[in-house]
């Protein structure tokens, strides 16, 4: 008999994988991957463009079904059943443009289940402010900067306060002032428990995140905190792009040995 | 159950209201193309008997063109693929656009029954709530194939291009110029496979003949099965090209 998909505790993984493989056609996306994310930490997928990130955020998602391998977040395998403890802001804006900002926040927050009208109304009125676009809450997306719509996006993500959250690259097009508040929030959120997932081709996102991964061609070059993964070239002041190009060169190295 | 449904339903209703320039086509191009029919069919009886094919036409071509264009537009923006990572099943998604097109589908013909009645003078025999309830049968199926032929656009424009291909055989073969009877045997046996043939002949039999529902089964019941055949489609085929 199959056994039930109950929620557990992988180890206080949040999300754990296992020999995930992902292909398009014949070509092989992520391959035999497997990943533990510990519960409460800020998880950064570094990694060239084409490198896998965005096949493996929609995979942890639920949006794509693995070729091969186990993906459990929160003990669970991902489905829509379970999508409520997860929150995911994909890498396009993805809203509503005709709508206000109100109206695209208030449209998540009833689909990710906020179903009482007072609760959910305040609920949105603090995400607002959270993500500073009170003055423009009446104002159609449409008419909005790149930034203003990234962080109505990620207003979307959080408006049902999920213990999992995903971000593809979430920081593209912010200004330096926006982009500093939204590493101070995602900080208050992993400070209160949360587990964050970001994507990003920016070192400067990954000098912000606990842990890191660099991806190349979907499989994982190197795993650690940005200090580990700093002093790995062994150079004094190397930084992360040093230390990814290091990974490069040692995994094509491997490759060239095979 | 359906409270997601409701929530993707009112979001429509909510983005089309917002949204004058469709809101001015959905209004105003069934009356222009109403208006020319009017004026430039010769006499009264063959008004009388193009009038109700056009109603059954209007809401098969807006619901495929407004639904397709809205659900690719879902697709390429990146929305779709938001909402498929949220707990809502395909159901929900294609119940609550079902319920928002339906609605502005179902207020177009109004407009257009009442235009053709009191502004045209057109012969009305039947009841209205029925002739609305039949319109409703039409417009599932054409929201729901405009769902799923939307999955084989890239862009909007593509969604156009699907017209000469889904909609206008229909047009040229329902029985709306030319009694189906007196088409070529070959394209009368086509005209069997197209759910506007069957979308004329009880509307007109209804509007002309005073027909009920009971009387229009066998179309009332043809094309909900076209309805439920499409909304299977366009619930299996959802999760193809979402964007990335």
């Amino acid at each position: 008999m199959e056994k039930p998909d109950m929620p557990e505790r992988d180890n206080d993984n949040a999300v754990a994988v296992e020999k995930l493989t992902f292909r398009y056609g014949k070509l092989s996306v992520i391959d035999d991957l497997s990943l533990e994310i510990p519960a409460g930490t800020s998880f950064g997928l570094l990694g060239p463009n084409g490198s896998g990130k965005t096949t493996l955020i929609r995979l942890l998602v639920g949006l794509l079904k693995p070729a091969a391998g186990n993906i459990r977040c929160l003990g669970r395998t991902p489905t829509s059943a379970n999508a409520r403890q997860r929150g995911y802001m994909p890498q396009l804006h993805s809203l509503y443009t005709e709508l206000t900002v109100r109206q695209n926040i208030d449209f998540f927050a009833r689909i990710y289940g906020l179903r009482d009208r007072e609760q959910r109304q305040s609920r949105v009125d603090e995400v607002i402010k959270l993500v500073d676009l009170w003055d423009r809450r009446k104002t159609q997306i449409m008419h909005l900067s790149g930034g203003m719509k990234q962080r109505v996006s990620l207003g979307c993500a959080i408006v049902h306060n999920p213990p999992l959250l995903f971000l593809d690259e979430p920081t593209v097009g912010l200004d330096p002032d926006v982009r500093v508040s939204f590493w101070d929030y995602f900080e208050s959120l992993t400070q209160g428990g949360s587990t964050i997932i970001i994507s990003s081709h920016t070192m400067d996102d990954a000098s912000h995140c606990q842990k890191l991964i660099f991806l190349r061609q979907g499989k994982i070059i190197a795993l650690g905190t940005p200090e580990e993964l700093r002093s790995a070239p062994g150079k004094a002041n190397a930084t992360l792009e040093d230390a990814f190009l290091h990974f490069i060169r040692r995994s094509e190295e491997g490759q060239n040995a095979e | 159950m359906l409270s997601n449904a409701f929530s993707i339903a009112s979001r429509i209703i909510n983005q089309l209201i917002r949204d004058r320039r469709t809101i001015m086509l959905i209004i105003i191009a069934p009356l222009l193309i109403a208006s020319i029919v009017g004026v430039s069919t010769p006499d009264k009886r063959m008004l009388d008997y193009t009038a109700p094919a056009i109603l059954a036409m209007l809401i098969l071509f807006f619901g495929f063109i407004l639904t397709g264009i809205s659900f690719q537009r879902e697709r390429s923006q990146g929305t779709l693929e938001r909402l498929m990572a949220a707990p809502v099943s395909r159901l929900d998604i294609v119940s609550g656009y079902l319920m928002g097109f339906l609605l502005f589908a179902l207020a177009q013909t109004l407009i257009i029954f009442f235009y053709m009645v009191y502004v045209l003078d057109i012969n009305f025999q039947g009841e209205l709530w029925q002739i609305i309830i039949f319109q409703a049968i039409i417009g599932i199926g054409a929201v729901c194939l405009g769902t799923f032929t939307s999955t084989f656009a890239r862009n909007e424009f593509q969604i156009m291009q699907f017209v000469p291909i889904v909609i206008l055989p229909q047009f040229f073969l329902c029985g709306l110029l030319w009694p189906v009877s007196e088409l070529p045997e070959y394209l009368q046996w086509i005209a069997k496979f197209l759910p506007l043939t069957y979308g004329v002949d009880g509307i007109r039999a209804m509007m002309l003949e005073g027909e009920n529902l009971l009387g229009v089964i066998k179309e009332v019941g043809i094309l909900a099965a076209f309805a439920a055949g499409f909304v299977v489609l366009a619930s299996l085929t959802l999760r193809r090209g979402t964007s990335g």
